[in-house]
């Protein structure tokens, strides 16, 4: 199936954030991006991850290290998370034999 | 509609610098923004809280107003005048509905207090940029024989009919993304996505640890100590199976591949086990039990 891929330059205007910005989150492997035909662009499916990169930076004032460290968290929060829901469907499993 | 103190929600006295109003909101931004605390309903809430009372009080004209009328807003003479004050400002082009959060709040969340003073939604600092539109969850409830084959179902999410394919094997618990789904963007901006979250009820019979099925089958002791078969349900059908002589209760029989299928992975399934209970007979007339004391007696 072919990624739908959006131009960095259209983001950067879209979203009023300087090509750099999308360049260091880069250099951090927070995103990843590809080049066609000597222009940038981001796969479709990495824009939510950039868009809240943007408003980690932008709302909260967040700097890359701090960006680099939050997604770092995030993704351990929701591994955990995961972690949880696989241990309640165990759980359950056992809680109805016992009913059994 | 309730009178909405902005600096008790902020922690801020009412002389507050901009300076003290800029960092309460940072501060609390930071603890209930909902990029730091996703699923997290509560968080969300507190976020568009602060987020409203910052609307307010960072803005000098809003906090004039709101300190001038904020407490007595339900005064008839005053709230003509913010009417008039509201209509005045929409006509401005200050009305603007949007939100610049595509993770859980709209302009429309904003409470009918804001709106009944300052009219219309929010918006923050960039007012005509284009935005994602909100996110939307929802929640599915399966059975497990649903969520054994993968099928097509339609939603009602907001009023529109989605129709989504769930693929076999989906978790109970799991969420899924639909792109695009969610509420239109803000000034062109894209849509917002749709994430389901499907609850699979228990089944009585059939019991699913990860992609494994658990089930207990009853045999009777005839056939556990001599031998025989038994037609046994399976998800995707019933199976004969062959039952050993000298069967011990509690004994456990694995079918491959029999079990629940692997979420998209095609043509992979779990294991089926298969518990035998053995049943003692009760209620045994005179004859059966002559028969089962002659039989202890070798």
């Amino acid at each position: 199936m072919e990624t739908y891929l959006i131009p960095v330059e259209d983001i950067c205007a879209y979203h009023h954030v300087e090509i750099n910005f999308i360049r260091s989150l880069e250099d951090f492997g927070l995103i990843h991006t590809t080049i066609k035909k000597q222009s940038v662009f981001l796969p479709i499916d990495e824009l939510s991850k950039l868009e809240q990169y943007l408003r980690l930076a932008q709302d909260l004032e967040i700097n890359l290290e701090g960006i680099h460290a939050v997604s770092h968290l995030l993704n351990q929060v929701q591994d955990l998370q995961d972690k949880i829901t696989f241990l309640q469907n165990e759980l359950n499993y056992y809680k109805q034999l016992n009913q059994h | 509609m309730d009178y909405i103190d902005y600096y008790k929600i902020l922690d801020l006295k009412k002389d507050a610098s901009t300076e003290d109003i800029k960092k309460a909101y940072r501060k609390l931004a930071r603890k209930h923004h909902p990029d730091l605390n996703p699923n997290n309903e509560e968080a969300n809430k507190k976020f568009q809280q602060i987020n409203e009372a910052n609307e307010v009080l960072s803005d000098p004209e809003k906090r004039k107003k709101y300190d001038k009328y904020g407490k007595d807003w339900q005064h008839a003479d005053q709230l003509d005048a913010q009417e008039q004050q509201r209509r005045q400002y929409q006509s401005q082009g200050g009305g603007y509905g949007g939100n610049s959060y595509s993770g859980g709040f709209g302009g429309e969340d904003f409470s009918d207090f804001f709106s009944s003073m300052f009219g219309g939604g929010g918006g923050r600092s960039s007012k005509n940029s284009p935005f994602k539109g909100q996110d939307y969850n929802a929640d599915l409830q399966l059975n497990l024989l649903d969520a054994y084959t993968t099928h097509k179902q339609t939603l009602t999410v907001n009023g529109k009919q989605v129709r989504i394919t769930i693929p076999a094997g989906v978790e109970n618990g799991q969420k899924i993304k639909l792109p695009g789904y969610g509420a239109p963007g803000v000034n062109n901006g894209p849509p917002g996505d749709l994430f389901i979250k499907f609850n699979i009820t228990d089944d009585p019979k059939f019991k699913r640890k990860g992609n494994d099925i658990y089930i207990q089958e009853e045999v009777d002791l005839y056939t556990a100590v001599l031998g025989g078969e038994k037609i046994v349900e399976t998800l995707n059908g019933k199976v004969k199976l062959k039952i050993p002589e000298g069967t011990q209760p509690d004994t456990t029989l694995r079918l491959k591949g029999k079990g629940f299928p692997v979420y998209k992975k095609d043509n992979q399934f779990g294991d089926l086990y298969i518990k035998w209970q053995v049943k003692i007979p009760t209620n045994l007339n005179t004859e059966q039990k002559e028969l089962f004391e002659k039989l202890s007696k070798f």
